[in-house]
């Protein structure tokens, strides 16, 4: 067993334990900072998948922006309003709770789905891709390989996304303003 | 297995060394306060008070452990650990001294970025974990600056990386002396590849990369809380802000990771924009001396020596410049600095295309 393995595996039960701790806890300013453990340990799983990029945006973007933020809605919202959080009814049947459970189920099935048609090979455009050595090393520079898709290939989408972000900051400045202004 | 001890002994050796640094760095600072104050400073603790900081080290370690009756326990204990590792973790990717760098990645200076990030929700640990108004009140004033100023330093950071084209910052930092790969082009016109010194540093390959490395500078002086942006901390206003409730040892943590911030951005701007481990003189005909002050050892010592001249300046504008309101530091984050570092994006990206292709 190798460090790489101890590792991933360190990773993977810091983020399912954290997840599952996150979802039971009571106490909703420590939820949020499992929710920073889970997102952690996630961006070390995708460094094994060879996606620095995606692991350290994940921080950027999840950690540094979106988890900030939550902290400061909930800090900001006031005590009643979070007690009717905690006053749900924890019956799994419970209307309240019907479609977060079919939510789960749902997912649970296509677990089991992809798990019964797993036949522990690779599929064979992994295969034939080692074959013929068009893999991506771990040295490699998948930046500028990255750039370049995305002013290409991906340039599209990549646009949209830019404009999307535009109209939320738009609208953030807009509601942000104080009253009427003439 | 030999791999393994490497991985080990290159964290203990620079967190020996940014202990050491803070502990220098203390001194200096109440040595430079009392320089601009126009008093002694420390005197009394040794000669010229140079033992001063090895005592208030000592005094604070045997301190008691105190944690508040009604604070969130786990998050004040881990609050200071995750302000310090956040801040830590991002000397694995700088170089020190060509090829004299603990992680070789393509993605340095993003890690960087992302990682001085997570520095923030630690500072939300400590204020919410305290259970005191004082503390959530500067831990919130301290997100609002972070975040905001997070824009510049990375406006700033991506002018200066267009015209680098990498984010490897072991490359960024052989891009600006005589070993460069590429030619080197002193304002554009004069080439310096074989003079190299203080006119192949990035500041002075374009003119608009001084002005970036002003912004850079102003912003990041925010992001690690340091007057005269410490509204945070603000003494007067807060007592200490979110470590107000922290004492002893959790307490060396905090102030260990405010001056390991202090180094690191120190160090980031040095490699990016002063040339890192380069020497700053050039070869003047027959006199090589960029030639001669090249190389491991000599790396060592131009990028310590920058770092230390500019957390020098950082200690002399603090002691010289008053605290900044909340509004007049939101108006010069936003109306001043992103406007220009948006500017100097757009040239970096006209230089780039029509000066060095």
């Amino acid at each position: 067993m190798s460090v790489d393995f101890i590792l991933f595996y360190a990773f993977a039960v810091m983020a399912i334990g954290s997840a599952l701790l996150l979802v039971s806890i009571r106490n909703t300013a420590r939820a949020l900072f499992l929710l920073f453990i889970v997102l952690f340990a996630m961006a070390g799983l995708y460094l094994f998948a060879l996606a620095d990029f995606v692991a350290i945006t994940q921080i950027l973007v999840y950690v540094g922006g979106v988890l900030i933020l939550l902290i400061f809605a909930f800090m900001l919202s006031n005590k009643s309003l979070l007690s009717d959080i905690h006053t749900v009814s924890h019956r799994l049947t419970a209307l309240p709770n019907l479609p977060s459970f079919l939510l789960a189920s749902v997912f649970l099935a296509i677990l089991l789905f992809a798990l019964s048609s797993w036949n522990n090979n690779m599929p064979e455009w992994m295969a034939a891709a080692e074959a013929d050595g068009s893999l991506i090393q771990p040295t490699e520079n998948n930046i500028r390989m990255l750039g370049f898709k995305f002013m290409t290939q991906y340039v599209l989408p990549f646009e949209i996304i830019s404009i999307f972000l535009m109209m939320a900051l738009i609208g953030a400045a807009h509601i942000s303003r104080k009253g009427e202004r003439p | 297995m030999t791999d393994l001890i490497v991985h080990i002994i290159v964290p203990v050796a620079i967190f020996s060394f940014i202990a050491a640094f803070t502990l220098f760095a203390v001194y200096a600072e109440r040595k430079i306060a009392g320089f601009v104050q126009d008093r002694l400073g420390p005197m009394e603790t040794g000669k010229y008070g140079l033992v001063q900081t090895i005592a208030d080290i000592l005094k604070l370690l045997q301190k008691e452990f105190i944690t508040p009756a009604a604070a969130d326990k786990v998050l004040f204990a881990m609050a200071p650990v995750v302000i310090f590792v956040a801040v830590f973790i991002g000397f694995s990717v700088i170089p020190w001294a060509p090829d004299f760098i603990p992680a070789d990645t393509h993605t340095g200076l993003f890690f960087i970025m992302a990682v001085v990030s997570i520095d923030a929700i630690g500072i939300l640990m400590a204020g919410w974990g305290s259970n005191n108004k004082y503390s959530l009140l500067g831990a919130i004033r301290a997100i609002a600056q972070m975040v905001s100023y997070e824009i510049p330093v990375g406006l700033s950071l991506i002018a200066a990386v267009m015209i680098t084209q990498t984010l490897n910052l072991n490359d960024i930092a052989y891009l600006q002396g005589i070993q460069s790969p590429e030619p080197i082009y002193f304002m554009g016109f004069w080439e310096v590849s074989h003079i190299g010194g203080i006119f192949a540093w990035h500041i002075f390959q374009a003119p608009h990369l001084l002005i970036v490395y002003v912004i850079f500078f102003i912003a990041s002086l925010a992001e690690c809380n340091r007057a005269p942006f410490d509204i945070p901390e603000a003494e007067s206003e807060l007592i200490g802000g979110f470590h107000t409730e922290y004492g002893g040892i959790k307490f060396a943590f905090l102030f260990l990771a405010e001056y390991a911030m202090m180094f690191l951005v120190a160090i980031l701007g040095v490699v990016i924009f002063l040339g890192g481990w380069n020497s700053p003189l050039p070869n003047v005909g027959g006199l090589l001396l960029a030639d001669w002050t090249t190389g491991l050892g000599w790396g060592l010592f131009w990028t310590i020596l920058k770092s230390f001249t500019v957390v020098g300046v950082q200690m002399w504008i603090r002691w010289t410049l008053p605290r900044f309101r909340a509004d007049q530091l939101m108006t010069l984050c936003w109306k001043v600095l992103i406007p220009a570092a948006f500017v100097c994006m757009a040239i970096s990206g006209l230089w780039r295309i029509m000066i060095i292709l």
